[in-house]
């Protein structure tokens, strides 16, 4: 049936003031001109106003979960509150169908003076439940936030568990055709939040439309079928729920990629300059080098690399994103002041949580050349095969000789790269893991 | 702008954007509707707020009666050492100022607790789709159960007074809910704008503090100045305050012109405070 919707959204948008007094100017016109009975544009953007939501539609049937991810400040919040009927849309409108429930920061509105019991009914009441309701479903609930004998103890007397566990049973009980969550499957225990999958899912089997808020790729994974993804108000994936995780993790590292290069130029000093690329060019002079261990660069002055790029392995285009498992290249531009034997060059990769993850060694890898004489170098290394999972990682270089126990030239964190998630791959078991291992997996009964 | 119809126990709610083209009519329907749909809500919510209020106090319920009596005993002190001169009252002053300030409480009590109702309940509004109305007016309940207890405290101070009231004191309920219909219009008015700019509430109060003075309530209000004089005649709040108070007692209505047309304005301020309600409701939740 092609009418069968339970949540349709067409081109909703809502703004707001980036500051308090803007805001307060334009609430004041804005209610002064609706009580005179004057029309107010709110399709438009004024001055020093911006759109939280812009643009979203989207449509959900019976027994349909829709995840929507995002950055923090993306607009997910608020686009919720627009479906729950919070915020007004500035543009566009959302039909709603069936009894709405909303999850959003469960156990809010519990007077603390109040018994468990207490609450049970007058948060049913909020979710739109008459008395004999919540009397039919008075002991799930208990049995369900396992609150037993403390039932009639004054909330204010529960702790964080019993409290988050009561909110999220009085709404999860509410029996709506629409739930709206916001972040909260992430509440009590293993056991509790395995119990809240589980009634979440059943309610979805019984035909409930859920939209569901959160940062947790995992949760989001196991209940929706499809999502969208947001940046800055706007829909910028929307499709099926491992495509908006894929668009998700990328935005996250990209957002750490955009960081660390912040970091990256702000150790720099005055002397760098930086090139169309984005790329960083250091014109620092061999006098003013630390000679010791424990800066972010350093060395004897002999060498001194001045960029380094991760390039495309065929264009030797310069690049930020690696695709998963492709190779890619790396360019050190050297300048030499004085003749090295037996050069070894080196770089390593670091990722956000680890250090030396991978080493590149040019005598290892069978580059050894027998001395390099002072002049300026530009030294490409393709990197070939590695399944760095996707993430943001960093490069560290090094110079040293093979007569030599020191580093002739040393810099830690000199650019740094993201790899992306692939297309045919659903990379989402660990988002700390680093590397991909192609396996096989067999499994035999035993008995 | 949003929408409500029903298909077979299946409501359908649209959120649109627009003005909010509520005709007056209009508004007052939908108040309505939104209120009869949201009952259960009130009730709970006067509920919790009720219980939870006296709940870890030593005198408990006792403070409904206890804080109006303190109000009481402090004009009564100023009377009796003759620095509160309040005119010649045909009933005994303590009544004349429990009866006044009980009729006084009962407006700015509606008015303080719906033009607070939103901000005080502003974890609702932003989580739940309640009726912003049902949440404005929650607090009433409580307002109309303090007017109960005094009326109760009344009848005792009555017979330590060994005064009997006029048997059209019966009316009384009906005659003080042109005074609850103006709180309640102007509490409305407040909780939008003052949803907007915050100090307007506190400055309305601090106002009406001062026509306080300028209504019959703990003092006959008649002054030599003959301006003045003419304000407490113009003054609807005169009548609203003078004549429950009147037929209470004395069985009669001092001016019922007065007090019609008194009541209509408070009618209309109320039927105002609901249609600028609706007209600008849903700019409220952004700005809590």
């Amino acid at each position: 049936m092609s009418d069968s919707w339970t949540l349709r959204a067409r081109g909703i948008s809502k703004k707001f003031g980036l500051t308090l007094s803007q805001s307060m100017k334009y609430g004041l016109k804005d209610v002064i001109r609706k009580l005179l009975g004057k029309p107010v544009d709110t399709a438009r953007l004024r001055e020093g106003e911006f759109w939280a939501v812009r643009d979203v539609g989207f449509e959900l049937k019976p027994g349909e979960a829709m995840g929507i991810m995002g950055v923090n400040g993306s607009g997910k919040t608020t686009l919720l509150r627009i479906l729950n009927g919070v915020y007004p849309p500035d543009a566009g409108f959302v039909t709603l169908r069936g009894r709405v429930g909303a999850l959003i920061a469960a156990g809010a509105g519990f007077a603390p003076m109040l018994s468990g019991r207490e609450n049970i009914f007058v948060n049913g009441s909020l979710m739109g439940m008459t008395n004999r309701e919540m009397s039919s479903v008075l002991d799930e609930i208990v049995s369900f936030a396992e609150l037993d004998k403390f039932i009639d103890l004054p909330v204010k007397n529960y702790s964080t568990g019993m409290f988050i566990r009561l909110g999220f049973a009085v709404a999860a009980f509410s029996r709506p055709d629409i739930l709206l969550m916001d972040e909260v499957l992430a509440v009590g225990d293993l056991n509790f939040q395995k119990k809240c999958f589980e009634h979440i899912l059943r309610l979805k089997n019984k035909g409930t439309s859920i939209v569901l808020v959160s940062h947790s790729p995992g949760s989001i994974w196991s209940v929706c079928d499809s999502g969208i993804m947001m940046d800055k108000g706007r829909v910028i994936v929307h499709g099926d729920i491992e495509s908006v995780i894929r668009a998700y993790d990328d935005q996250n590292s990209l957002n750490a990629f955009e960081a660390n290069k912040r970091a990256i130029l702000s150790s720099l000093t005055d002397k760098t300059l930086i090139s169309q690329e984005c790329d960083v060019e250091t014109d620092v002079s061999a006098s003013s080098l630390p000679g010791s261990y424990g800066h972010s660069r350093g060395g004897t002055g002999d060498a001194i690399c001045r960029s380094v790029r991760v390039l495309e392995t065929e264009s030797l285009r310069p690049t930020d994103k690696v695709k998963f498992a492709e190779s890619f290249a790396l360019e050190f531009v050297y300048l030499v002041n004085k003749k090295i034997d037996q050069p070894i060059f080196r770089a390593s990769i670091d990722a956000v949580h680890y250090k030396f993850l991978v080493s590149i060694d040019s005598l290892e890898n069978g580059f050894s050349p027998s001395a390099i004489d002072p002049g300026k170098y530009v030294l490409r290394v393709s990197v070939l095969k590695l399944s760095l999972r996707p993430g943001v990682y960093s490069i560290n270089t090094s110079l040293t000789s093979r007569r030599l126990g020191i580093h002739i030239f040393y810099w830690m964190a000199a650019t740094s790269f993201v790899v992306m998630h692939p297309e045919n791959l659903f990379l989402y078991s660990n988002d700390k893991a680093i590397f991909f291992s192609p396996c096989e997996f067999i499994l035999e009964r035993l008995d | 702008m949003t929408e409500y119809r029903s298909e077979a126990n299946n409501p359908i709610r649209t959120f649109s954007a627009g003005a909010e083209n509520y005709s007056l009519s209009g508004s007052i329907k939908a108040a309505c509707a939104d209120i009869y749909c949201s009952r259960f809500v009130i009730w709970h919510l006067f509920k919790r707020d009720f219980v939870a209020g006296f709940r870890q106090k030593l005198l408990g319920y006792l403070w409904i009666v206890i804080s109006p009596l303190i109000g009481v005993a402090s004009f009564v002190f100023m009377h009796s050492t003759g620095i509160l001169n309040p005119g010649e009252t045909e009933i005994p002053y303590p009544i004349y100022v429990f009866f006044g300030a009980g009729m006084w409480g009962l407006m700015m009590g509606a008015l303080g607790s719906v033009s607070s109702g939103l901000s005080v309940n502003s974890d609702l509004v932003m989580r739940t789709g309640i009726p912003k109305i049902s949440l404005a007016i929650s607090g009433l309940a409580s307002i109309c159960y303090s007017m109960l207890v005094n009326l109760v405290v009344l009848c005792a101070i009555l017979m330590i007074f060994g005064l009997v009231p006029s048997w059209l004191a019966i009316f009384y309920p009906f005659t003080v809910l042109p005074l609850l219909c103006l709180g309640i219009g102007v509490g409305l008015i407040l909780a939008v704008i003052g949803s907007v700019a915050r100090d307007v509430t506190g400055m309305a109060s601090s106002l009406l503090g001062l026509v306080m003075y300028l209504t019959p309530v703990i003092y006959k209000a008649q002054f030599d100045n003959p301006v003045l004089n003419e304000i407490v005649r113009l003054n609807p709040l005169t009548y609203l305050v003078d004549t429950p108070r009147t037929l209470f007692f004395n069985g009669c209505v001092p001016s019922p012109p007065g007090f019609a047309l008194s009541s209509i304005f408070a009618v209309l301020v109320m039927i105002s405070g609901i249609h600028a309600f609706y007209l600008v409701k849903n700019n409220v939740a952004e700005r809590l």
